[in-house]
């Protein structure tokens, strides 16, 4: 456990609060089962707790779910540390993972130009042959140029928006659509949009697009979308709700055990499995 | 033109003072194009392309083209160096032009980019990034030109220098090969693994990469997946150690490794090669994981129920040695059909049993590969034909059952080929039919339902990843269980059952669903007024017309492979009996280039009276050309179609299928001329009823043409077709038809071989100019003794040919050299020879196709004088006058006699200096009938026959024939010659039977009335007995 803060403590410049607090509660959750597996046990323990208590997952596979995890999302550092802290052997450093934190991070920031030329050193067939990735990426660029000129010349805007992204919309109706919506930002006072422009200038936007370029990146990488744990979330929920629709007998609710057994009963809310944070 | 006004970035990017300011404004040029469209084009038009291909050829690699290597090939990435980023930047710019589609093709040749490109390959010499883009920019390439309009294909070339080429063959090599587990040598390997299964079409290019160990690279690739998978056979290491192929099992492979792709590029190289698919097996790391070893686990509820099945005869004789593999497999009962009860016989009785023995020890136990056993078996294998079958087969079917998707398809792919090579069981067939074909057909269900196909992509020139595996698997599916069911009676009917037909037929009528955009829409520009006309400029600048869009692409893919499925389903009865009617308007329409609306045969004749006199479209039709592969692969569906004879009188002929055919026959193309005259074989036969609207038509002038025509294939199609075509027609138009082909033509066809001596001549120096032109001989044995690898494996001929993998593949000197010695390897070689040397020797199939067409042009003459018989006197006079007589009877003579054949001296032919070509049936059945005819006529021609006393003691030795069509011919043809006509005739006809019987005919057809086994030619020859005595008497 020490370890772990150890790596988050020194590599938290990379990854945000949030972040952290998951993967803390997930790790000690787990490890807190299989060190205390037989103390837990109670009288009342519905048969599909035993099973699952049953069930032994190595420290091993964990350590390397979490390091899955780091390293997909973009944590060179904190991932450099965990697998040195939590004595993984030492993984090959993953060209990509520099050039996609940054990339990232211009999207963040909302400087979508140095984004684009960093995707572009960094695999210039990613933008070449996805256009739907490539036009979120310049509308994008469209709205922080519109949240630039707030108020002021709008020259840049509309230029940008006819040499760039006209010539795209024109071919395809979903970025047509998109597009009319973005231009609507030049036209109505942005303190007082509907909630459907609004959107559009919310931080979520970047955020969505950050994620959109990461999964392709990885994508194009390592065959992979997202994370495993992500997978395993998402299986978790099948899992559950396919066996409630079968009528399967399972306790009423299961806990995902994210924040050790004194706050199950706070977090009741996420029964399904879906945890908000993973799924975002 | 445009050059003009050249932008500052192309400026800089051509004068640029130092290799740093050159990369910002490459760079900078990146930015702008990358996903820009309308932006490539421009730029094109400026002339960038040029600039870009001289800075590569200005920095070429340190030394490209070179020799052996003697590093081996790490492929980490490291920083790069200023100029290697130059030349980075400039290969991603290239790429990226490349990805604009094929109206970049034409600037990209103009300028040269393809070698430019090439230079960049080598992975010892490059940069791993380096390799990587230059691999891109080729694939690139390769996915434009597949969308470009037929006729600009340029694939070939690309093609023909990636394969055809050592050095390039070298460099592919050592990317394959490469042990390396960085993730961009992964992504090297998958791209040429791509480059191969696209642009690997041509036999001889598939020929050049087994020769140069690519598909060895590949084998090993693929038996590191069998490593990663933990399906090596158990003990693997141990059995493999007597033949130093203990250390070749490979590491496993590496994250990253595409399977799917490898799978595809083997089954690209290997196509319908016995010779290559068994390079596949015997390629030694595959020998390594898969030893052919008996596999008896303690207790296994699998061996158990196996028992089970062999006690109630259920299984057979593979059973009851299972491999390791077949444990992963369930167990298929396999009720022993007909056709094979008989090679079963030959098996030892299904009594014995070594496993079950086995079946109490507590460890498992291996039996067939003891040294001692070994040993015996290398001896005995000399006459051994079969060997054991490869652990690979049952691995295989595993994989295509454990895996999803495209990997399914290409394991899929490649089991097929291995299958139909026959290096698999008999009774995997069986197997096959429940195991893999239901699978297959289950893919094909899915593509079926989900129909629904997102609008922008039916608009837009890009596909996402998910769309394209998906569009890859539908494409590829059709056209492997087509390899699959092929030929194979049970396969068709396993395909039959999960509906296959039913499906092929959907996925027609879908391709038929209109299209009205085909090309990339151009897009909106903002100041549409600067457009520059395309037809202007330097063709270095000049942007070509767009390509076609990915989904027509798609749409034209599968009306190919689903035709093909449908030919391969049709020829069973059962299946054609179950299609719809409906749906062949559509096989028809697939005949047409610009085909319309598929219309039933009814409407169509409606809609036109004269179906030849339609003017066609010469422009796009909304339903999508239909390329040569699709004209072709319609073509085989309809000959499929017309070998029943109903469909013949009332399908083919309600749906009008005679013009568009004939129309096809005059295509340009060869491989559709083939095609075409493959179904017009059929449809000249005399009761069909389209024989004579086609002789209407013209057909008669373009067979003969075809029949001198230099391509074999072509030469017997239109003779077969003229055959039938001579038969029941009126004198003048038998006469007629032999003036066209030309009498002295129709010598050389049918006699010894002189024209297609000269033919061979010419084929073998257009293919290489290679003055040791193999003949007659057999295959080396010592061919394959000493030396070391060769460059030059281009060859053809069998004693240069070197099994490369045998002396090639690194590993310590001592395993080497087991190798080299031990007898499986050495069997292994001498098997693979004599497969090269049974399908590459050109010599060896020009004579089968010289076989096939003496028949047909001999058969071509019987028909010439055969029905109606009240024209058989003239016909015959007038065969004797055109060809002359007694050339005619030599001929026949020749085609009785055995051959000897004197070969060159040569170093290698010691202890065989003649080889014997005995005369085969089929042409001896042609000729006695040809005499049959000749006998038929009148008595004056019967004397001419009796008086040809050689030709007639050479019929004399094929009386114990093991063909029953000969025997039956013989006995016809002296019931002919003693037939007597009428009164006048009994002197003459007394004195043939005297002859006759002097040359001992007579006894010889008692001994078959008495002891042939057949009952029908016991008849045959007491009627001609009869005949003899009574003419006799």
């Amino acid at each position: 456990m020490s370890s772990l803060s150890a790596a988050f403590g020194l590599g938290g410049s990379d990854i945000d609060p949030a972040l952290r607090e998951t993967i803390f509660a997930r790790f000690r959750e787990k490890t807190g089962r299989m060190t205390s597996s037989t103390s837990t046990t109670t009288p009342s323990k519905h048969a599909f707790e035993a099973r699952v208590a049953d069930v032994k997952a190595p420290k091993s596979d964990i350590n390397a779910l979490i390091l899955d995890y780091l390293m997909m999302e973009g944590y060179p550092m904190a991932a450099a540390k965990f697998s040195k802290e939590a004595n993984l052997q030492p993984h090959r450093e993953d060209p990509s993972i520099r050039a996609r934190q940054e990339i990232q991070h211009a999207i963040h920031t909302g400087d979508i130009e140095t984004a684009i030329t960093a995707l572009n050193e960094l695999d210039p067939e990613i933008l070449d042959k996805d256009p739907q990735l490539h036009f979120s990426l310049l509308r994008l660029q469209l709205v922080e140029l519109i949240r630039q000129c707030n108020g002021g010349d709008i020259n840049p805007a509309l230029e940008f928006a006819t040499k760039k992204l006209a010539p795209r919309a024109a071919m395809n109706t979903d970025f047509l659509k998109d597009l009319e919506k973005t231009m609507a930002l030049l036209i109505f006072p942005h303190e007082s949009l509907q909630p459907e422009l609004a959107a559009l200038l919310h931080s979520d936007l970047r955020r969505k697009t950050a994620t959109q370029v990461n999964e392709a990146v990885l994508l194009r990488q390592t065959k992979r979308r997202e994370a495993a744990i992500r997978h395993l979330v998402k299986m978790r929920a099948w899992a559950e709700s396919s066996a409630r629709t079968k009528k399967k007998d399972l306790p009423d609710r299961i806990e995902l055990g994210l924040h050790g057994d004194d706050n199950d009963r706070r977090d009741g809310t996420h029964e399904n499995g879906l945890e908000p944070m993973i799924t975002t | 033109m445009a050059r003009i006004q050249s932008p500052p970035i192309l400026s800089q990017i051509r004068v640029a003072r130092n290799y740093s300011e050159q990369v910002a404004s490459l760079r900078a040029l990146k930015d702008e194009v990358v996903g820009h469209a309308q932006r490539k084009e421009k730029w094109v038009q400026q002339g960038v392309l040029e600039s870009l291909v001289k800075i590569l050829q200005g920095n070429r690699p340190p030394s490209s083209l070179g020799g052996k290597e003697s590093r081996s090939y790490t492929g980490h990435p490291r920083n790069l160096t200023e100029d290697e980023l130059v030349r980075l930047q400039s290969l991603q710019l290239l790429a990226s032009f490349a990805n604009g589609g094929p109206s970049f093709l034409g600037p990209l040749h103009a300028v040269g980019a393809i070698p430019a490109i090439l230079y960049n390959i080598f992975p010892l010499e490059n940069p791993p990034q380096i390799v990587l883009t230059a691999l891109r920019a080729l694939c690139n390439i390769a996915d434009a030109t597949s969308l470009a309009a037929p006729g600009s294909d340029d694939a070939g070339a690309l093609a023909e220098t990636l394969f055809l080429l050592p050095g390039y063959l070298n460099a592919m090599y050592d990317i394959l090969a490469s042990d390396s587990t960085a993730a961009v040598v992964q992504e090297q390997k998958c791209l040429v693994c791509q480059l191969i299964s696209r642009l690997c079409k041509e036999t001889n290019q598939q020929n050049t990469l087994a020769d140069a160990g690519i598909l060895d690279a590949l084998a090993t690739m693929l038996a590191s997946f069998v490593v990663a998978r933990g399906e090596v056979v158990p003990r693997a290491e141990i059995l493999g150690e007597p033949d130093g192929l203990n250390e070749m099992i490979p590491d496993p492979a590496p994250r990253g490794a595409n399977l799917a792709a490898v799978l595809e590029a083997i089954s690209a190289i290997i196509a319908d090669s016995c010779f290559r698919a068994y390079q596949l097996i015997c390629s030694p790391t595959i020998m390594a994981v898969f030893p052919s070893a008996e596999f008896s686990p303690s207790a296994n509820q699998t061996s158990t129920a196996w028992n089970a099945l062999e006690m109630s005869g259920l299984s057979s004789h593979r059973a009851k040695n299972p491999g390791a593999i077949d444990y992963l497999l369930p167990i298929v009962p396999i009720k022993q059909p007909r056709s094979l009860s008989s090679q079963l016989a030959q098996f030892p009785p299904l009594g014995f049993s070594l496993s079950r023995e086995n079946l109490s020890q507590s460890t498992p136990t291996f039996s067939g590969w003891t040294p001692n056993r070994f040993d015996a078996g290398s001896r005995n294998s000399e006459t051994e034909a079969e060997e054991a079958e490869s652990p690979l087969i049952p691995w295989l079917i595993h994989l295509t059952r454990t895996t999803e998707g495209l990997e399914r398809v290409m394991a899929a792919s490649v089991l097929t080929s291995l299958f139909k090579a026959g290096f698999a069981n008999p009774d995997r067939e069986i197997a096959l039919g429940v195991l893999i074909v239901p699978l297959l057909c289950q893919l094909l269900r899915d593509s079926v339902k989900e129909k629904e196909v997102n609008p922008a992509t039916q608009t837009s020139a890009f596909v996402d990843q998910d769309t394209a595996v998906e569009w890859a698997i539908v494409e590829r599916t059709p056209g492997v269980l087509a390899r699959l069911v092929a030929d194979s009676q049970p396969l068709q009917q396993a395909a039959h059952d999960c509906r296959a037909m039913r499906m092929a037929c959907t996925m027609l009528k879908n391709t038929y669903e209109p299209l009205y955009t085909q090309t990339a829409p151009r897009p909106w520009s903002p100041n549409p007024d600067r457009d520059v006309d395309l037809s202007e400029g330097l063709s270095t600048c000049r942007v070509g017309p767009p390509g076609k869009l990915p989904i027509y692409a798609h749409k034209i893919k599968m009306r190919e492979n689903s035709l093909k499925l449908l030919a391969a389903m049709v020829i069973n009865d059962e299946c054609r009996k179950a299609l719809d009617q409906d749906i062949v308007p559509y096989m028809v329409e697939s005949l047409f280039p610009v085909p319309a609306k598929p219309k039933s045969g009814k409407e169509k004749l409606k809609a036109t009276d004269k179906v030849s006199e339609v003017i066609l479209p010469i422009d796009n039709s909304p339903y999508g050309n239909n390329p040569n592969s699709v004209l072709i692969a319609a073509c085989h569906l309809m000959r499929a179609f017309s070998r029943s004879v109903r469909d013949l009188r009332t399908t083919l002929e309600d749906n009008g299928v005679a013009m568009p055919i004939f129309r096809l026959l005059k295509h340009p193309d060869t491989e559709v001329q083939l095609a075409a005259s493959g179904v017009v074989c059929n449809m000249t036969l005399d009761f069909s009823p389209m024989r004579e609207s086609l002789i209407e038509a013209g057909i008669i002038k373009v067979l003969c043409e075809y029949a001198h025509s230099l391509n074999p294939g072509l030469r017997l199609n239109s003779m077969w077709a003229l055959k039938h075509l001579v038969l029941s027609v009126e004198n003048s138009l038998k006469k007629h038809i032999l003036e066209e082909l030309g009498s002295g033509w129709l010598v050389r066809l049918i006699c010894d071989e002189t024209e297609d001596e000269a033919l061979r001549a010419r084929a073998r120096s257009e293919r290489r100019g290679d003055p040791n032109a193999d003949d007659d001989e057999d295959m080396d044995t010592e061919g394959g003794g000493g030396g070391g690898y060769q460059d030059d494996t281009t060859s053809w001929s069998s004693k240069y040919w070197m099994w490369t993998p045998k002396y090639r593949t690194p590993c310590p000197p001592k395993f080497a050299a087991l190798r080299a010695q031990s007898p499986r390897m050495l069997r292994a070689e001498k098997r693979l020879q004599a497969l090269r040397e049974a399908e590459l020797n050109p010599t060896r199939k020009a004579r089968t196709d010289d076989l096939a067409i003496q028949e047909q042009g001999l058969c071509f003459i019987r028909n010439l004088m055969g029905q109606p018989s009240a024209s058989l006197m003239e016909m015959v006079d007038h065969v004797f006058e055109e060809i002359g007589q007694d050339i005619l009877f030599d001929i026949l003579a020749s085609k009785l006699r055995v051959k000897v054949l004197h070969p060159f001296t040569r170093r290698y032919s010691a202890g065989r200096d003649t080889r014997v070509l005995y005369p085969q049936a089929k042409v001896i059945e042609a000729v006695i009938y040809v005499l049959v005819h000749i006998a038929a006529s009148v008595p004056r021609h019967r004397q001419l026959v009796i008086s040809q006393i050689d030709l007639l003691k050479l019929l004399a030795q094929h009386f114990n024939s093991k063909d029953i069509g000969v025997r039956g011919a013989l006995c016809q043809l002296l019931t002919n010659l003693v037939w007597q006509d009428d009164s006048s005739d009994a002197t003459a006809c007394g004195q043939r039977a005297h002859e006759l019987r002097k040359l001992g005919f007579l006894a010889k057809l008692e001994t078959l009335e008495q002891a042939d086994s057949e009952l029908d030619i016991r008849e045959r020859a007491k009627a001609a007995v009869w005949q003899m005595k009574t003419g006799n008497s």
